[in-house]
């Protein structure tokens, strides 16, 4: 029987690459891949995949909370997150979301089949790097000590964390609340609610926050990286 | 038309989805990748491609700088560069027109636009389209 695979990545390019990668394996199949985040929790409660690969960074619904929703509805499935970055706090997020697989995007070429062929076999995987800054985090501090020292967030429910970012990505709670099929009073309740929580004011408050904890990411421009050589006068 | 083409992305993920969009022209051939603007000019120096499709934010040395160096040292002579970056901005695509280059075209509509873009600016014509834009201009 084929190893069934679902991709989600909002970036068509991405999926490509990861769709040549996988199909390589004999066996295994891409049995569908979502644009987002929404798309790909539907996609697996109607497919059903083996192993669910999710990038962290895509709108409407980000790769932890999509991680989240699918863990909610059955924690039977195996979930890999692809991220660009390897933040301490990144990290415990996937793996407290439920995820049984962190791959850096820029290794996903050499390390993506590796992490597949664990999560198939009941194992998990982290890319050498990732096991290196979770070994140390234990070495150093104790997981619980490290876990404690965690920014004291308020606990928002996986529903205000899609509302969040949803209102953060500039929707209207008219806009959310179609996207959600909720009633806009409904929206406008969980949005207050979200705003009493974590003391916030303003939307600008509410986009400030999703940044600092992940549940938007922001294009940073180009870094300039100059080698002497290489000046331009 | 053959086109020679060099890829340079920092993820070799996107660049394995870059060359699945382009095999589909036959007469087009990825002559070499490269993963940061050093690696990119070099390359460029060595295998001579007629297009270079650069990623704007890599290690090393980002796109832009790499793109004015190729115009630099290569003045007409040089490749045609098209930018393929997650940046969707109309002050990015700018400089990336300043720095040399022929084409920008947004990562996330690389699907719709590479061929079109890969095309024209083989051609030597301009082709710009960011995601928010209607529809690409020629």
């Amino acid at each position: 029987m084929k190893l069934r695979i679902l991709l989600a990545d909002d970036h068509e390019i991405v999926r490509r690459g990861l769709c040549s990668l996988l199909q390589k394996r004999e066996g295994w199949e891409v049995c569908g891949e979502a644009s987002d985040g929404r798309e790909a929790v539907e996609m697996a409660k109607k497919l059903k995949p083996d192993v669910i690969i999710v990038d962290i960074g895509m709108p409407s619904l980000n790769g932890l909370d999509t991680t989240r929703q699918l863990m909610q509805y059955d924690p039977q499935f195996k979930v890999i997150v692809l991220t660009i970055t390897d933040s301490d706090q990144v990290i415990r997020e996937a793996l407290d979301a439920g995820a049984r697989g962190f791959v850096l995007k820029s290794d996903a070429a050499r390390d993506l089949v590796s992490a597949v062929e664990a999560l198939q076999s009941r194992r998990m995987f982290f890319t050498p790097r990732v096991n290196d800054l979770v070994l140390a985090g234990f070495l150093d501090k104790g997981h619980v000590v490290a876990r404690n020292e965690a920014p004291n967030l308020p606990t928002l429910t996986v529903r205000e964390r899609e509302i969040t970012q949803l209102l953060a990505e500039g929707k209207s709670s008219k806009e959310v609340a179609t996207l959600l099929n909720l009633s806009t009073k409904t929206v406008e309740t969980h949005r207050s609610n979200i705003m009493r929580k974590l003391s916030l004011h303003s939307i600008r408050d509410l986009v400030v926050y999703a940044i600092k904890n992940n549940i938007i990411q922001i294009q940073m421009p180009a870094q300039i990286h100059r080698a002497p050589e290489t000046t331009v006068a | 038309m053959a086109v020679r083409i060099l890829l340079v992305d920092d993820h070799p993920i996107v660049r394995q989805g870059l060359r699945t969009l382009l095999q589909g022209r036959g007469d087009w051939e990825v002559v070499g990748e490269a993963s940061d603007g050093v690696e990119a000019v070099e390359k460029v120096d060595s295998l001579q491609p007629d297009v270079v499709v650069l990623d704007v934010t890599m290690p090393r040395m980002n796109g832009l700088e790499a793109c004015r160096l190729i115009q630099q040292k290569h003045k007409n002579a040089g490749p045609e560069v098209l930018f393929v970056t997650q940046h969707d901005s109309p002050q990015m695509m700018r400089e990336a027109l300043d720095a040399g280059a022929r084409g920008y075209v947004v990562k996330s509509n690389a699907a719709r636009d590479l061929l079109e873009a890969v095309e024209s600016v083989s051609q030597h014509r301009v082709f710009t389209a960011l995601a928010r834009s209607p529809q690409a201009s020629c």
